[in-house]
């Protein structure tokens, strides 16, 4: 198994590689002190024992301070340029996720999810760095230079670590095995409790009204209950790994002091090279004997860090390998495009959810009112997309104003654009900001009145200054496309797209915004709607109607 | 500090026992840790004496080794134990954790709890409660453990070594080591919480630039709101940055306190040693215990560090429900109500929640038991708060609502519900059985019941077809379309048996012919029932027996 393969060592780009080296490098020299303040205290034990060493005994005191001090500088040193590259890897990776899922044409996960994944998510790749693969490193390291030291001294001591050392993981991996097992046995079917609690309180205002506050508190006892069951049926097989670890090391320093003691008396007399071992060599190997299972333990207890780091990675690099549809454009404000109001489309084809389809061919003058109608499925909406530049065709041509819709051109094509989708999405922002969004300080009542939403704001606590969204006072469907009719007025867009403007709404709603667009295009504006509302299409100046496209 | 004082309480309240236990052991486990190097290093020590003064056959080598042995596989042993006795006590409190909260929620404004359902405070709650996991297993807990190691290990070394070593190991961890924990819990409130914070901005400009993705490229303003989120990236990042050097700072002092201390009884023992006070191998436990020690106070900076987020999370969930409507009493004795009576409404005036301007007003009707009145009105105009405010969920402006012929205002919330139900426009299901999403509504409910309700509302085919009763939704009863998933929250508002019942849009997302058959089945269903249903499809208003138009009530119209 080479650490190379794995999504999350690939996430490491070569800055943050070269910190990591210098952390390794750092942290495995303070490991590299070790042996020698083990040594000091050795030779004052020694000392002690040959019948005392007077004022050097301070003198070693004051050794092994300054030694530890220096120790733990240099651990700090690689701790923090390992968090540096920690953070360079989140930080990079939150750009190429943002490069990549804003200017995406197709959004196949809730914007939700990809905002967890985007903070804290990604945040799950730090301890990964900073820790895992600094431990990692000292793995690599430390315990076969205290091995040799000690084998230096004693090749039985040595045995001893040999032996106990190399089986940890071993071990270590058939529980791990068991544990995986046990797992997948008693986690079919169970969310975990915070699932449970998101669930409940997303639906107390129902539990509320349905008086079943109580009955719901007892099923989520009852829920929690049995994820606590399940939970620790696979933790006691799972702690069984870390205890193996600790028994080991135990039992190997166990063994190596009561080793080192036998020898001392004579009672053992194998296991060095000639010369029987000295007091001091032997508090050397017994306090090399700890240490020398510290990395391991070190890198088990950030085991959980890799396996987290190895689902964000997975989960990113599938996202990174699904082919992503992205805008015409980078969605910029650019200047306007020149030329007059038209749209053309011939020969369009267009991805849909993994199908090829073949789009009608159109043809729009500059002021013209048209009514896309047919049926659903029939691909109004997506033709309104393409107009806009929000869909990339994979084939055909779309002219618009006379030049050819690209990347260069969208920008300034969707500044003239005025786009009333069926959803509308109304960001957390004050009704002024969302009216008049580059601040242009255009009359904005003048607006309203023109697309017939005054009384929305006269509404409105705050009037103009309420906010909006989620947050925000909310506004309904009806009176969000009433908005946007308005601000399209207010902005001076001359083409205005609008997908099933009228859908889900009340007649007298339907109404209103049927006299907006009809105003906007008395005004000269080239007006483009999707709906299969009949008083909408007879309010426009031509229907087209669309066939069941194969 | 009171508030997270409060959250270790609860937790430790779900199960003291295994709480008890596991705290035991955990100190069990380093005591045994620093007695197993300290004996040790006392047996190598005079074993090498002996073998040097040549005793070593009169030396007793097997009660030491032994215990050698003992404390290496006890500490593993009790290590097992600590784990297991802890987490197991952790998932009960965890559970207790979530309870506690749950009931909090409970008594807030339903208005309130309906702004919760968006996907960012959900995951504050989320985020807070799993902070809040920590608070005995990460802080409480290890700190305790760590004070009683050492006030076990200050015994043992005054009786078994001198009071002096004894001394200078318990001041310098006791004295340093709280000192230099203290400082970095005090000096990580304030980028704990800025961390969060911008944690929590991020992840919302985030969702708001995914949703309003295509709103943004609309406007030319991606690259605007591309550089909101990146100004709230650096924040984190700096905020954790400082975190990071303040943690590994005291890494740093931690390790140069054991360094000190370990330093200072190398020194002082030899002094002791000359003086005859000690021998070398006692005074090789001083220096072994010393070294072990450190085991005891450089984990705790884990749960120090995360102190002030435990701290702003305590608060969050144990602040006060938020300021808001709640029309009703909360608690209170069922008034004297007539089910003859139904429900009459007189001059009724109305605002939209959150503003004072006034809405509708002037509203008057009455719906006899076994009626159904049907209310329509453009989108906007208060159809919603009209059924909110009869539900005792939006306050009355002027006017008075009578409910089986008592004061909407005079009946307790508990009460009122045992004779009205309202399906909100919204509905909420839950991750479960089919069968377990109705029985919310009426616990102990029969097959034959659940059956029967469903053919009410003509869903008894669908939920056939999908493997009947037992069938599971996941959560937010994922897995029904958006016209099902209505009917089963329509069902389950049924199983009520309500007296009066309010409905928002009931057949929204329903073809004509189904709508018709689902407003015959209500009226099947609850015979009896005061009936008013908001709505602007023609199914509801053909079947109703009279029809309301909020227009003639509309204020400020322009």
């Amino acid at each position: 198994m080479s650490a190379k393969k794995t999504p999350s060592s690939r996430l490491i780009t070569e800055r943050p590689r070269q910190l990591l080296r210098a952390a390794s490098i750092w942290s495995a020299f303070s490991g590299v002190l070790w042996p020698v303040q083990a040594a000091l205290i050795a030779w004052v034990i020694q000392g002690w024992a040959a019948g005392g060493i007077g004022a050097a005994g301070w003198a070693a005191a004051a050794g092994f301070a300054l030694l530890g001090l220096l120790r733990a500088t240099a651990d700090r040193v690689a701790g923090r340029r390992a968090f540096a590259a920690a953070d360079l890897v989140v930080a990079a990776e939150r750009k190429v996720l943002l490069d990549r899922e804003s200017l995406r044409s197709d959004r196949a996960v809730s914007s939700a999810d990809l905002a967890a994944l985007l903070s804290e998510k990604l945040a799950l790749l730090m301890p990964y760095v900073s820790r895992y693969r600094p431990a990692m490193a000292r793995v690599m390291v430390l315990p076969l230079l205290y091995l040799a030291l000690t084998a230096s001294l004693s090749w039985a001591a040595a045995l001893v670590l040999l032996l106990a050392g190399p089986l940890i993981p071993v071990f270590m991996a058939l529980v791990g095995m068991a544990a995986k097992e046990a797992s997948a046995r008693q986690m079919v079917e169970i969310g975990d409790m915070n699932t449970l609690l998101i669930d409940r309180i997303a639906a107390l205002p129902d539990i509320r009204i349905l008086d079943a506050t109580e009955k719901s508190r007892a099923d989520f006892a009852a829920l929690a209950e049995g994820v606590r069951r399940r939970t620790m049926v696979v933790l006691r097989v799972a702690f069984l790994s870390s205890t193996l670890l600790e028994l080991f090391s135990a039992i190997g320093v166990a063994m190596v002091a009561v080793y080192v003691g036998f020898s001392l008396l004579g009672e053992i007399t194998f296991g060095t090279y000639g010369a029987p071992l000295t007091l001091g060599e032997g508090v050397f190997i017994l306090l090399l004997a700890p240490e020398f299972f510290q990395p391991l333990r070190d890198l088990a207890a950030a085991w959980h860090d890799k396996a987290a780091a190895e689902a964000v990675a997975e989960e990113l690099e599938a996202r990174a390998s699904r082919v992503a549809a992205q805008v015409l454009g980078a969605g910029a404000r650019v200047d306007r495009l020149g030329g007059p109001a038209t749209l053309e489309m011939t020969g369009v084809r267009v991805r849909r959810g993994g199908l090829v389809r073949a789009m009608p061919d159109l043809s729009v003058a500059a002021g013209e009112s048209v009514a896309l109608r047919g049926p659903s499925g029939t691909g109004k909406s997506t033709l309104l997309d393409l107009a806009a530049g929000l869909l990339r065709p994979e084939a055909g041509q779309i002219t618009v104003a006379g030049r050819p819709l690209d990347d260069d051109s969208a920008d300034g094509w969707r500044a003239r654009l005025a786009f009333v989708p069926q959803s509308v999405h109304v960001p957390d922002v004050t009704l002024r900001d969302f009216l008049d969004p580059h601040g242009q300080g255009a009359d904005l009542a003048a607006a309203l009145d023109k697309a017939r939403a005054g009384s929305i704001v006269a509404a409105l606590p705050e009037g103009l200054d309420t906010r909006l969204g989620e947050t925000g006072a909310g506004v309904s469907g009806g009176e969000a496309r009433r908005l946007l009719l308005a601000r399209a007025f207010l902005t001076g867009a001359d083409v205005i797209l609008a997908d099933e403007p009228t859908a889900d709404l009340d007649t007298g709603t339907a109404g209103e915004i049927i006299a907006a667009l009809v105003a906007l295009a008395e005004a000269g504006r080239t007006v483009i709607v999707a709906t299969h509302d009949m008083r909408l299409a007879a309010a426009m100046g031509r229907v087209i109607e669309l066939e069941g496209a194969a | 500090m009171r508030a997270i004082w409060q959250i270790f309480r609860l937790l430790w309240a779900a199960d003291p026992h295994a709480m008890w236990r596991g705290a035991a052991l955990s100190v069990v486990v380093l005591i045994m840790g620093a007695a197993l190097l300290g004996l040790s290093g006392w047996f190598i020590t005079a074993t090498g004496l002996a073998g040097v003064a040549g005793i070593g056959i009169a030396f007793d080598v097997f009660r030491p080794s032994a215990g050698v042995r003992f404390l290496a596989l006890g500490r593993a042993g009790a290590r097992y134990g600590e784990r297991v006795l802890t987490h197991d006590a952790t998932l009960r409190a965890l559970a207790a954790l979530r309870i506690t909260l749950m009931r909090r929620l409970e008594i807030w404004p339903i208005e309130a709890l309906r702004q919760l359902r968006g996907g960012a405070a959900l995951t504050r709650i989320t985020a807070d409660v799993d902070a809040l996991d920590g608070v005995a297993l990460r802080l409480a807990l290890p700190v305790a453990a760590a004070l009683v190691t050492h006030v076990v290990a200050f015994a043992m070394l005054f009786w078994l070594v001198t009071p002096a070593v004894a001394v200078a190991i318990a001041l310098g961890y006791l004295l340093g080591g709280s000192l230099i924990l203290l400082r970095v819990a005090l000096r990580t409130f304030a980028p704990s919480t800025e961390a969060e914070a911008a944690m929590q901005a991020l992840r919302r400009r985030a969702i708001d630039l995914f949703r309003g993705q295509r709103e943004a490229i609309l406007q030319g303003l991606l690259p605007t709101w591309r550089a909101r989120i990146e100004a709230e990236d650096s924040r984190t990042r700096a905020a954790q940055d400082r975190l990071d050097r303040i943690d590994t700072g005291a890494g740093l002092v931690l390790s140069a306190v054991v360094a000190l201390v370990t330093a200072l009884v190398l020194g002082l023992s030899g002094g002791l040693i000359a003086a005859g006070r000690i021998d070398p191998a006692q005074a090789a436990i001083g220096v072994f215990v010393a070294l072990a020690l450190a085991e005891t106070i450089l984990p705790l900076r884990r749960g120090l560090a995360e102190i002030g987020r435990m701290r702003d999370a305590a608060e969050r969930v144990l602040a006060p429900p938020p300021a808001g409507a709640r029309p009703l009493p909360a608690v209170g004795p069922a008034p004297q109500s007539d089910r003859a009576a139904g429900l009459e409404v007189c001059d009724l005036s109305l605002t939209r929640p959150g503003r004072d301007v006034a809405l509708l007003s002037g509203v008057s009707f009455a719906v006899a038991p076994g009626q159904m009145l049907a209310i329509s009105g453009a989108s906007g105009t208060g159809k919603s708060t009209l059924l909110d405010a009869l539900a005792g969920i939006a306050p009355l402006r002027a006017g008075s609502a009578r409910l089986l012929g008592v004061p909407l205002g005079e009946w307790p919330e508990p009460a009122l519900r045992q004779h009205l139900t309202l399906l909100p426009q919204r509905t909420a299901l839950l991750g479960g059985t089919i069968l377990e999403n109705l029985e919310i509504a009426r616990p102990g409910l029969t097959e034959d019941e659940a059956q029967e309700v469903l053919r009410a509302v003509a869903l008894d085919g669908v939920i056939a077809e999908r493997g009947g009763l037992e069938a599971r939704l996941d959560e937010g009863g994922a897995g029904l379309s958006g016209g099902e998933s209505r009917r089963l929250a329509l069902a389950r508002a049924l199983l009520r048996r309500p007296d009066i019942l309010l409905l928002d849009e009931p057949t929204e997302g329903l073809d004509a012919e189904t709508a018709r058959r689902v407003v015959a089945g209500i009226r099947a269903y609850l015979p009896t029932a005061a009936i008013v249903a908001a709505t602007h499809r023609e199914a509801e208003k053909d079947i109703a027996d009279m029809h309301l138009d909020l227009k003639d009530f509309v204020q400020n119209q322009q």
